[in-house]
């Protein structure tokens, strides 16, 4: 083995230290400066340029193939300094790269929305994620089949006057966050959001911002918005209602049951729709799911004097659709996600009660019985002297008789 | 036809008429039924099982099964119609035997019997044509199977039973079907299995007849009884009921 000094050693070890001093320190570093250098890139504080013409609240052109579309490219450079993106000060260019100085920059277009469409691309230089998941969402299939109104990044966030949603410490969404969401959605969805803004949750949000009920994202998701008319989405929905209340943390403060999806799976219905949603999620199926009772967006309280289902007669009315012929007792065929108990279900609760203590206060004895049986029958094949069989019956199993 | 049995023998031992053809179908009817009801009943109940899960992961599939179990159930009930039915027509002739019903002596019987499983005896009870043991996998069967059939058929029409009855029974006979099923399928499989198959095999509901040596064994009550009758007496049919 070939000696090495210790000062190699030394020197070796201290260079060993070095390198990794140096490799760690970058990654320490890189959080705490405010902007990413690649924003950095798209600063120019010199959009006067631009400005010149786009800051005139007249400045409209006429577009289209009959040139009767009226577009507005007036940008109101106040709002855009209050913007997430002025804010970080991006510059015009930031984002509208390489046009042409020329009037027109170059751009040809049928209308405004091909021009909006074109020019949404742009988001994704910075924003691939979120562009990636919008991709898969009901809107960008919608788009595909020809429907080009259907909802691109603009549409929601706005061009020039794009908010900060999200509290960068905590990740989570401000909470006039959750108060603008269904503002935006309505923007298309006017007739959804008049019955959400009614609903249990809308009411909770709107007037009471409140943080625990659901906005529009919470069940649709963000970006990667599902179409919600799929047999997929039908089988799926329990748990996404279940996400909050079986959630003790969230229906403790309101007195709500968290053994609401335990009951209802339970019971025929969601038998059926978990093993379902399970194994075949695109089965199509009429089995009731929470909305077909609750409400889709019109939720409402259960204790609601009009339209709450502890009504029976609001509950018959949701049995019937697919029970045409049920009368008024046949509602309470439902345990409406009660677990059976003396006041509740009675008849239920002690049939269970029997069979609590008949399953193994009768069986367990039974086969006991019939392990003793085999354990005499046993004892006397291994135990009978071989004389005896002369004297009793002759039995195939070795069992005497007395006469 | 069940005279031409004896003659098949060729030892001259006897043997003695237990079941008629009738009785023998009606088990027959029984077994093929509530098997495929217990076949296609529980994985209905144990829907958290993955293996249930897969039968009944389509809603293709869970119509199948519950088709299966419903024209299961038709027969089982058919056959319980008639076997009721039959026993109402006995009564009316007062040809009804009583020999499947519960007496004192099986009480005494049963105490016995207890007594030999611990050693305290050394000879088991006699017993007449039916014992205790074959008694209460009658009754148990008989009136499990009601309850099994009243609860069917309150949640296969629960519009037409929530006509009269409050709608909680729904949800009641839901629980009283799976749960007794329960009930029905451990006691045939420890109880009847044990004593039919384990204990001794008993084929006599399939063959009708009990040989002279199983009747001295197993029914030396019945068979000391017979005995005193003329023989010709105990090859009648109508000695059963």
């Amino acid at each position: 083995m070939i000696r090495i000094h210790p000062f190699i050693k030394i020197a070796g070890l201290a260079t060993l230290l070095l390198i990794l001093g140096v490799s760690i320190h970058p990654v320490k570093a890189a959080p705490t400066s405010q902007v990413p250098t690649a924003q950095k890139a798209l600063i120019n504080p010199d959009d006067s340029a631009c400005l010149a013409c786009h800051q005139n609240p007249n400045f409209n052109i006429t577009i289209g193939i009959q040139q009767k579309e009226t577009l507005s490219l007036f940008v109101d450079p106040s709002k855009f300094q209050h913007s997430v993106h002025g804010e970080i000060g991006i510059s015009c260019i930031g984002c509208h790269e390489g046009f042409k100085p020329e009037a027109g920059h170059g751009m040809v277009y049928g209308s405004h929305r091909e021009l909006t469409l074109r020019m949404n691309t742009i988001c994704a230089n910075c924003h691939q994620k979120q562009s990636d998941q919008e991709k898969d969402s009901v809107h960008a299939a919608a788009r595909a089949a020809g429907k080009l109104e259907a909802a691109i990044c603009t549409d929601c966030h706005t061009a020039h006057e794009v908010q900060r949603l999200k509290d960068p410490k905590t990740g989570q969404l401000f909470p006039t966050t959750r108060i603008w969401i269904p503002l935006t959605c309505q923007k298309c969805h006017s007739t959804i959001y008049e019955k959400y803004r009614n609903s249990v949750h809308g009411i909770a949000l709107t007037d009471g911002n409140n943080p625990d009920v659901p906005t529009c994202i919470d069940c649709h998701g963000v970006h990667i918005i599902e179409d919600p008319t799929t047999a997929k989405f039908r089988l799926d929905s329990p748990m996404l209602c279940a996400k909050c209340h079986t959630n003790p943390a969230i229906m403790d403060k309101y007195g709500i049951s968290t053994q609401v999806l335990n009951t209802y799976v339970a019971d025929f219905h969601g038998t059926t729709v978990t093993i379902f949603e399970k194994l075949s999620p695109d089965s199509v199926t009429n089995k009731p799911v929470c909305y077909d009772c609750h409400g889709v967006h019109d939720i409402t309280n259960v204790n609601d004097p009009q339209k709450g289902l502890t009504i029976k007669q609001n509950l018959l009315k949701k049995c019937q659709r697919c029970h045409p012929n049920a009368n008024t007792n046949f509602p309470d065929a439902w345990l409406s996600h009660y677990i059976p108990s003396p006041q509740k279900y009675p008849i239920v609760y002690y049939i269970n009660l029997f069979y609590t203590f008949f399953i193994p206060g009768i069986l367990l004895p039974m086969a006991v019985l019939v392990l003793m049986d085999f354990g005499r029958a046993m004892v006397n094949k291994f135990t009978k002297p071989h004389s005896k069989k002369k004297i009793f019956y002759h039995t195939s199993d070795g069992e005497d008789h007395h006469e | 036809m069940t005279d031409k049995k004896p003659q098949v023998q060729i030892q001259q031992e006897r043997t003695y008429p237990r079941f008629d053809l009738g009785q023998r179908w009606e088990h027959g009817l029984l077994v093929i039924s509530a098997t495929v009801l217990m076949l296609t009943g529980l994985p209905q109940k144990f829907r958290d099982l993955s293996w249930s899960q897969y039968l009944l992961s389509t809603p293709h599939r869970l119509e199948i099964f519950q088709q299966i179990h419903h024209i299961a159930a038709l027969v089982l009930i058919l056959e319980a119609l008639y076997h009721i039915g039959k026993a109402i027509y006995q009564l009316s002739k007062r040809k009804l035997s009583a020999e499947f019903f519960p007496t004192m002596q099986d009480v005494k019987d049963a105490g016995h019997m207890l007594q030999y499983l611990f050693f305290l005896r050394k000879d088991k009870p006699k017993y007449g044509k039916y014992n205790f043991e074959q008694k209460v996998t009658y009754w148990v069967v008989f009136l499990g199977f009601l309850l099994m059939i009243i609860s069917g058929l309150i949640i296969w029409f629960p519009i037409f039973f929530t006509d009269y009855l409050p709608g909680g029974i729904i949800p009641a006979a839901k629980l009283m079907h799976s749960t007794e099923a329960m009930v029905a399928t451990i006691f045939i499989l420890i109880w009847h299995f044990y004593h039919v198959h384990i204990e001794r095999l008993n084929l006599s509901i399939f063959t009708g007849r009990l040989s002279e040596k199983e009747m001295k064994v197993y029914h030396s009550r019945e068979y000391e009884r017979l005995n005193r009758k003329s023989s010709k007496e105990i090859n009648k049919p109508g000695d059963r009921k």
